[in-house]
């Protein structure tokens, strides 16, 4: 493998997994923000019902 | 009353708890030898090999036999209650912190009055005449090892996976002790002395002075009800 | 509710935003502007990735640190919030900054590993983190489980120049240097254009960092809430 295949390697690897992690970040956060909406909307409905 | 008579109290109820049913020492001591005989089988300890890796071998056997000692630290406290009774008396939190670490201290150091010597014989290595300061630098060592390792067992008491959590957090945290311990005992067999490793020696003190310090600071932070 | 979120979400998009650009910027920096290294050649590139990882990994650990000691100090939930998720984003980073270290040494010194003082030391952190994490979950109470990794969270990071300082000695031969040295100042001897290279390059890891900080705190957060309100309404 040359030079330019270890670079292509290293940096392969660094972005492939940040992006991977970011993605599954904003997953969590799209779920947590879900279920909050949820609870804000049975909240509402319970009291005005 | 003081820290150190309030250290002194607890201490003296572990030790003679201990006296009594020497459960702890005893598992100690056994596996402690029963690891030198392991080592014999698993490493080729040829007699021109054995004293080059006698410290590094040691000290692997007191790391373990000091996490079976941890694992039993908190044991009597954690039946019927007796945690949350101490802790609701006025006793100060670094005053257990003090108690808990001497005690393992103080276990440890009886097997290692045993094993060091029992190592010399089983591998017929020369020199008994440097077994006092082995001994001092193996002290500083075990402190090291108490005192983080008081800290930590009682951090994980009610952990899941407790026996293998506990050395988990522990081992990396030890590198310092380790390496320092190791490189002071391989100087005083090669030389006589402590000589060209003074720097380890220090850094041996320090890691000691310093957790010793975050320990009794910190202690009751680590214990909850 | 949502009205005093939406302000921050905004800000967080902005971060977001800007630490692309400066990755982006970065790594085109890092590829096609900067000239290859004198003696390392092409492989020298993986530095300017290298180095502002382990920066960040170190950043992380400190705040872990911080979050820590307050949370021990003041037990305020948001304190121990910063401290989980500064280690689990040092953890990343940590990880990554092995791999690259290690990409960077199979074509320098012909290894993927060598128990040299750098990768050693890295990986003793990634060692003590990760331990940091497992005890987290492995503790069922949530009031404990933040106790305890407070305490590692303290002592691990004190421990850290005690451990630079041992795996540094134990690596050079004889004599042991009496303070605390890094590998390497990255601005001695340093081309110019070299230096520009890893400041953008770090400049846009922080902003990456702390956008991804802000995320990961900002879902804790929630699930917090989330947690507080199924209770209440438990009752």
């Amino acid at each position: 493998m040359g030079p330019w295949g270890f670079v292509g390697l290293a940096y392969g690897i660094v972005w492939g997994v940040i992006l991977i992690y970011w993605y599954c970040l904003k997953r969590r956060y799209r779920a947590a923000a879900e279920e909050l909406a949820r609870l804000d909307a049975e909240e509402t409905s319970r009291k005005h019902g | 009353m003081t820290i150190l008579r309030q250290t002194y109290l607890v201490l003296r109820k572990d030790l003679l708890l201990e006296l009594r049913r020497r459960d702890s020492l005893l598992t100690m001591f056994f596996f402690g030898t029963l690891l030198l005989f392991v080592f014999n089988f698993s490493f080729d300890l040829a007699p021109d090999k054995v004293a080059a890796m006698a410290p590094a071998l040691l000290w692997l056997a007191f790391l373990f036999t000091g996490t079976l000692g941890l694992a039993q630290l908190f044991q009597a406290e954690r039946e019927n209650h007796c945690l949350d009774a101490l802790l609701l008396s006025p006793l100060d939190r670094g005053a257990l912190f003090l108690a808990k670490t001497l005690f393992n201290f103080i276990l440890m150091l009886l097997v290692e009055i045993v094993v060091i010597p029992l190592f010399w014989i089983l591998f017929n290595l020369p020199s008994w005449n440097l077994l006092p300061q082995l001994f001092l630098v193996t002290l500083l060592g075990t402190v090291g090892f108490c005192v983080l390792g008081t800290i930590l067992s009682a951090v994980t008491l009610r952990a899941r996976a407790r026996e293998l959590l506990l050395p988990l957090v522990l081992f990396p945290l030890m590198i310092p002790v380790i390496l320092a311990t190791i490189r002071c005992m391989e100087n005083v067999m090669r030389t006589g002395m402590i000589g060209d490793a003074l720097p380890w020696l220090r850094l041996l003190l320090g890691f000691d002075v310093i957790f010793l310090t975050v320990g009794v600071l910190i202690f009751d932070r680590v214990v909850e009800a | 509710m949502a009205s005093n979120h939406q302000p921050r979400k905004k800000r967080k998009g902005i971060l977001g935003a800007l630490a692309l650009v400066a990755i982006a910027i970065g790594q085109y920096w890092n590829l096609a502007v900067v000239p290859p290294d004198a003696y390392q050649g092409e492989v020298q590139r993986i530095m300017y990735l290298h180095l502002p990882s382990i920066l960040t990994a170190y950043l992380s650990y400190f705040l872990v640190f911080i979050g820590s000691g307050m949370y021990l100090w003041k037990r305020e939930k948001r304190d121990d919030l910063l401290a989980h998720s500064a280690a689990e984003l040092g953890v990343l980073f940590t990880a990554l900054t092995i791999i690259e270290g290690s990409i960077w040494g199979k074509p320098t010194w012909g290894v993927w590993w060598t128990w040299d003082a750098r990768l050693t030391l890295t990986a003793v952190l990634l060692l003590i983190y990760t331990g940091y994490l497992m005890l987290r979950s492995l503790i069922e109470d949530e009031n404990r489980a933040a106790s305890a990794a407070a305490v590692v969270g303290i002592i691990g990071f004190l421990d850290i120049p005690l451990i630079h300082m041992s795996v540094y000695w134990w690596r050079t031969l004889h004599q042991p240097p009496s303070i605390l040295r890094p590998d390497k100042a990255p601005w001695e001897n340093v081309h110019p254009a070299m230096l520009t290279a890893l400041v953008i390059s770090f400049v846009g890891f922080l902003l990456l960092y702390f956008y991804l900080l802000s995320l990961r705190y900002r879902v804790g957060e929630m699930r917090e809430e989330i947690k507080q309100r199924r209770l209440e309404r438990g009752r």
